[in-house]
């Protein structure tokens, strides 16, 4: 049965990163907001102390189609209910460089962003002191222009000490990696314990996840949460120019119309492009915000490269951050890749270790078993080193999400995702592979060995431009085809650096909330 | 470096195992061992007894214990719940649903592997036969009649892992701290 609800502002689609921002801003000017979550509801009361309890946090139900070459890592990638995928995430937050928003300006290829650093920094500086992050600026001498961190650095153990050894007899640098994770009390919240279970989700709110920040914000403000709420399409009015609402289903498969002065749309790269693309209407055939052609396309992911090594000594990896202790963008130059690769890498190094799970002990070295697992797993206890490279990838057009001829249980087609790994990406893995090995030996290790290709940070499909020619949104994350429509999530990248990129989502939800307050007369139309 | 027996690992572990999962019986549920449940001969949920045979063998051939452990209930239990709620690694491997006809494909799939390479059923093989048909399916990439073997057995040899080492135990056993600041229910209902 068909049922209308009483209208509201805004509807924000999607209670992650990018949802909560806009969430907690826009209700706290006075707005009336609604976020619609498609999975559950959660309490930090939710959050066990368990890599295996961890899962609940991800999807299974089939929403995605690979039809590529390389795998996109979806269901790892992303998360659902309330916090979203930024309730497991780790809380690395370096920022992008200048160089990452003018890549095509400054190197004739990739993309531009139509803004420069010197734009988005104030929010960057703004989201920083909301959610009380730890580093060195001083020391993390690659970083661009930006106030101080408000909280002294994460902890450095053994593990991460050790090496840092190996970076220097390389000639290489490392500086304290910036999280957004307390390394002291802040704002009410406690500082972290070093206990390594970020992925599992953080419930004393050490680590800023939503759930702790800008959800509590926004709920304090007045903003409505609705869970199990899946959102199929966004509607449009009779002209086709503006958004009315958004159509969801109920857990209960009762399907409802919520009417709206604007929607933003923060349900993730993949699911954004999927309802932008099922919201096809007759003013809008190609699908909603679509007359570039260009939703779905510029598909993009960071190729990771885990490094293992088993040393002499005591590593204390059991402590710390999953993200790790220390940061090295001593290769981020794009064009800095001594086999000319082009584009940006990053270490982050000293991972806070698991015995279990897809980063766990045991899974950097899959072929061996029997006995010889234990004996592995009492070893790596101990003595294991870890650290994770993050490779830049280019912006490929064919990189692309549509819509698949299958369909959930709602009737909404899946999404249909055509990802290969960019050449460039794949030249940057092999080196920081090799680059990774050479590290733990100088550092030490007796035996050092990698892992494959792994797809992290999934991002592009709806990306920010100058104009509706070349893109899907303007600067301000607007749609340039529906006005009162604003998308946010990894998925506007034009480019993806090679940072993690959750603080930029934060950044630039909190630009575009901004944008939404300060034109509300002509957003809302 | 580390040193442990497979003897001192089974002693150890059995004599710290709290992990116990909700079974049921008669018209209520028992949180039991997986030992006690088998004492009792309860009733798998969507495993046959076959295929669960099958499974924990594998299962001890790629860490031995796990079926003690209760490996064969763990995944059980899982398979027959909410895929969306499942603890299974299965789904960061993106394993198409159900994971219940992955699971059971994959017993078969072994089943056929073993009798084409020595010519009998699991259950009947030698500790080093079992050893060499696990290294087989443990190849990168490996298929048997278009079946991922090789996922499987990534998929079962993450399940042992985390039964046995995945749980406040499991950290006991590596002398490494557990630090939890929810700990994780006993069972595996939530």
């Amino acid at each position: 049965m068909d049922k209308a609800r009483e209208a509201v502002d805004v509807v924000i689609v999607g209670a992650g990163a990018a949802g909560s921002v806009y969430a907690a801003v826009l209700a706290e000017a006075g707005m009336k907001v609604l976020v619609l979550e498609r999975g559950r509801e959660r309490k930090l009361s939710d959050l066990y102390s368990s890599q295996i309890w961890a899962r609940r946090l991800k999807w299974a139900a089939p929403s995605v189609v690979e039809a590529g070459t390389d795998s996109i890592w979806f269901n790892f990638n992303a998360g659902q209910g309330y916090g979203g995928a930024a309730l497991h995430h780790y809380a690395v937050w370096p920022r992008m460089h200048e160089e990452d928003f003018r890549v095509r300006t400054l190197y004739g290829r990739s993309l531009d962003w139509p803004f420069q650093y010197s734009d988005l920094r104030p929010f960057y500086d703004q989201v920083q002191r909301d959610v009380g992050m730890s580093g060195d600026a001083a020391q993390e001498i690659w970083r661009p222009a930006g106030d101080p961190y408000p909280l002294p650095p994460v902890l450095v153990t053994n593990h991460g000490r050790t090496l840092a050894r190996g970076f220097e007899a390389l000639d290489m640098r490392t500086a304290p990696i910036p999280m957004a994770i307390l390394s002291q009390p802040y704002n009410g919240r406690p500082a972290c314990l070093w206990d390594g279970w970020c992925d599992a989700g953080c419930p004393i709110g050490a680590l800023a996840n939503p759930l702790v920040v800008y959800l509590a914000r926004a709920r304090l403000a007045g903003a409505h949460l609705r869970a199990n709420a899946a959102v199929t399409r966004v509607l449009t009015g009779k002209s086709g120019l503006q958004a009315t609402g958004v159509e969801y289903h109920t857990a209960e498969g009762e399907r409802v119309i919520q009417p709206s002065a604007a929607v933003v749309l923060c349900a993730f790269t993949i699911e954004n492009a999927r309802i932008l693309l099922n919201s096809a209407n007759k003013h809008h055939p190609n699908g909603l915000a679509n007359s570039s052609g260009l939703v779905g396309r510029y598909l993009m992911a960071h190729s990771a490269v885990g490094i293992s090594g088993m040393f002499s000594e005591e590593m204390e990896n059991y402590l710390g951050a999953t993200g790790g202790q220390l940061l090295c963008q001593d290769a981020f130059g794009k064009r800095s890749d001594p086999g000319g690769a082009f584009g940006s890498r990053q270490w982050m190094i000293a991972l806070a270790l698991k015995p279990n799970d897809l980063l766990g002990i045991a899974m950097t070295k899959p072929g061996i078993f029997g006995d010889e697992l234990h004996e592995f797993m009492q070893d790596g206890a101990r003595f294991m080193g870890s650290m994770v490279g993050i490779c830049e990838d280019e912006p490929l057009e064919d990189n692309r999400i549509n819509l698949a001829r299958q369909k959930d249980k709602l009737g909404m087609p899946l999404a249909r995702v055509e990802y290969r790994r960019s050449d460039e990406g794949r030249k940057l893995w092999q080196t920081a592979a090799a680059e990774g090995l050479k590290i733990f030996k100088a550092a030490g290790a007796a035996d050092a060995w990698h892992g494959p290709p792994a797809g992290q940070h999934i991002m592009g499909g709806t990306i920010l431009g100058l104009d509706a020619a070349s893109s899907v949104l303007n600067s301000a994350s607007q749609s340039h085809d529906v006005k009162n429509l604003f998308i946010g999530g990894p998925g506007v990248f034009p480019t993806s650096s090679a940072v993690n990129p959750t603080f930029t989502v934060h950044a630039l939800a909190m630009k575009g909330a901004r944008f939404m307050i300060e034109n509300w007369a002509t957003v809302k139309g | 470096m580390g040193n442990i027996t497979r003897r001192r690992f089974v002693e150890t572990a059995l004599k710290s195992s709290l992990l116990r999962l909700s079974f049921p019986v008669g018209a209520g549920t028992l949180l039991l061992t997986p030992e006690a449940a088998r004492a009792r001969k309860l009733p798998l949920r969507t495993l046959s007894h076959a295929q669960a045979g099958i499974l924990e063998s594998l299962g001890d051939a790629i860490l031995p214990g796990s079926g003690k452990l209760g490996l064969i209930h763990f995944l059980d239990h899982q398979l027959s719940a909410d895929p969306n709620d499942a603890l299974l690694i299965a789904k960061y491997f993106e394993v198409a649903l159900p994971y219940r006809a992955f699971y059971q494909s994959g017993a078969g799939a072994a089943t056929s592997m073993a009798r084409r390479s020595a010519g009998k059923a699991i259950a009947d093989m030698s500790k080093g036969e079992l050893g060499a048909l696990v290294k087989e399916m443990s190849a990168p990439g490996k298929t048997h009649d278009e079946f991922p073997v090789n996922l499987f057995y990534m998929c079962l040899r993450s399940d042992a892992v985390d039964v046995v080492y995945g749980s406040p135990r499991g950290f006991e056993m590596l002398n490494i701290p557990y630090m939890q600041h929810i700990a994780p229910p006993e069972g595996w209902d939530g």
